[in-house]
């Protein structure tokens, strides 16, 4: 180890510079999305993701070391104990899910049944579309678990023949990409109906898009929630099948 | 009947966050025993087992709405920042970006916009069917009806 990188661990290394760093830009993100007056790519998720990114590289060129070293050295100690607490978040999802029981009584078959043929029928259009773009087997086996929360995705895509980096970029991806987008997206395609709605903001964008569904409506919220719980199991079943049946795992 | 009312609100006033917060750890804990029953090849990690828990301690009345819902709430609205590292983590993906990155983050955001406009469109059509062959009755209100 150079004497830089011993330097750099005695002052970064400590958790306070991961969580400075993260508060700060997602603040910089707050204040530059209100004065942008909520224009989409300013979301402070999007912006605190790039933003961080940036800073980091930049750090990591200046005091010419690797950037995933300088990552899992300087701002991940910090991250890791803002990134633990999306575990009461996760499970607080239980108080929306539970005000909103009666839609759940009324609607579950529908529920069930929109969760699970609605993965069906995406998990081809994904697959068609990841071969038109061109990706490899690797890359299509990454893809397709994305639904699932990224603790049951990564085991998933290395069961297939994924990769689970690649599939735990995805999971980060879509929420944060629904997070910005959603208002926009809905507005496109006229998911007008909530049920509809909390159910493909809860699968497309995980907890982050439950968040968001809450901001729409009550029962957008609750359907939001009930959906991040079996889509994941369906994805758990219904993804390594699939996989298998069109030949990706070798 | 000034006791009275008092009494009256002690009773539907939300716990202190103190226990708000115990509950919430109790219930983590108690799922981080749980989920590593499962096998490897079928995952079910701590946070979904946990809202299963706490969705059936509320449905059950075990635990009441009021004891968890203030800091429940106040986690929700705390996500997006909560996600904030996830997205710095990407910083260690870079490398993988550099090889077949632009075709992998083309295929993310349609990924994403195929999964919530397909969810969203396939319930429709369930919903649909409810009101045309069943003629369910279908009105979703946003106040919690008591039918």
């Amino acid at each position: 180890m150079s004497a830089t990188q011993t330097t750099i661990i005695t002052y970064l290394g400590t958790p306070i510079f991961g969580i400075c760093l993260s508060l700060l830009v997602f603040l910089f993100g707050q204040w530059l999305f209100k004065i942008g007056k909520g224009f989409f790519l300013f979301q402070p998720l999007f912006v605190g993701m790039v933003l961080g990114i940036f800073i980091l590289w930049l750090m990591a060129k200046m005091f010419g070391v690797d950037v995933t070293w300088f990552y899992t050295n300087a701002y991940k100690p910090g991250g890791d104990i803002i990134f633990w607490f999306l575990n009461p978040a996760t499970i607080a999802f239980a108080v929306p899910l539970y005000k909103r029981n009666d839609i759940v009584k009324r609607f579950w078959l529908e529920i069930l049944l929109s969760l699970i043929i609605g993965l069906f029928i995406s998990l081809f259009i994904i697959y068609g579309v990841s071969k038109l773009i061109g990706l490899d087997n690797n890359g299509i086996a990454s893809m397709l678990p994305q639904a699932a929360t990224t603790a049951i995705a990564m085991p998933i895509s290395g069961a297939i023949g994924g990769t689970p980096a690649i599939t735990a970029m995805a999971c980060i991806l879509n929420a944060v990409l629904i997070y910005a987008l959603a208002t926009w997206l809905i507005k496109l395609f006229h998911l007008t109906e909530p049920i509809g709605q909390g159910l493909g903001l809860g699968t497309a964008g995980h907890t982050v898009g439950s968040a968001k569904a809450i901001q729409l409506s009550s029962v957008s919220g609750a359907m939001a929630a009930i959906a991040v719980v079996i889509i994941s199991i369906v994805v758990d079943i219904v993804v390594p099948t699939f996989a298998n049946f069109m030949g990706i795992v070798k | 009947m000034a006791d009275k009312t008092n009494t009256t609100q002690a009773e539907t006033k939300d716990a202190p966050i103190l226990i708000q917060m115990g509950i919430f750890a109790g219930v983590l804990f108690v799922s981080s025993l749980i989920s590593p029953l499962f096998p490897p090849t079928f995952p079910v990690p701590t946070p979904v087992i946990g809202l299963v828990l706490l969705y059936l301690l509320l449905m059950f009345h075990i635990i009441k709405v009021e004891w968890v819902d203030k800091f429940a709430t106040f986690m929700i609205g705390m996500i997006a920042f909560l996600f904030v590292p996830s997205g710095i983590q990407l910083t260690a993906s870079l490398d993988i970006m550099k090889a077949q990155g632009v075709q992998l983050i083309v295929a993310i955001i349609i990924s994403t916009v195929v999964l919530l406009v397909v969810i969203a469109y396939t319930t429709s059509f369930f919903i649909w069917i409810r009101k045309t062959v069943f003629h369910g009755d279908i009105s979703v209100s946003e106040t919690v009806d008591k039918k």
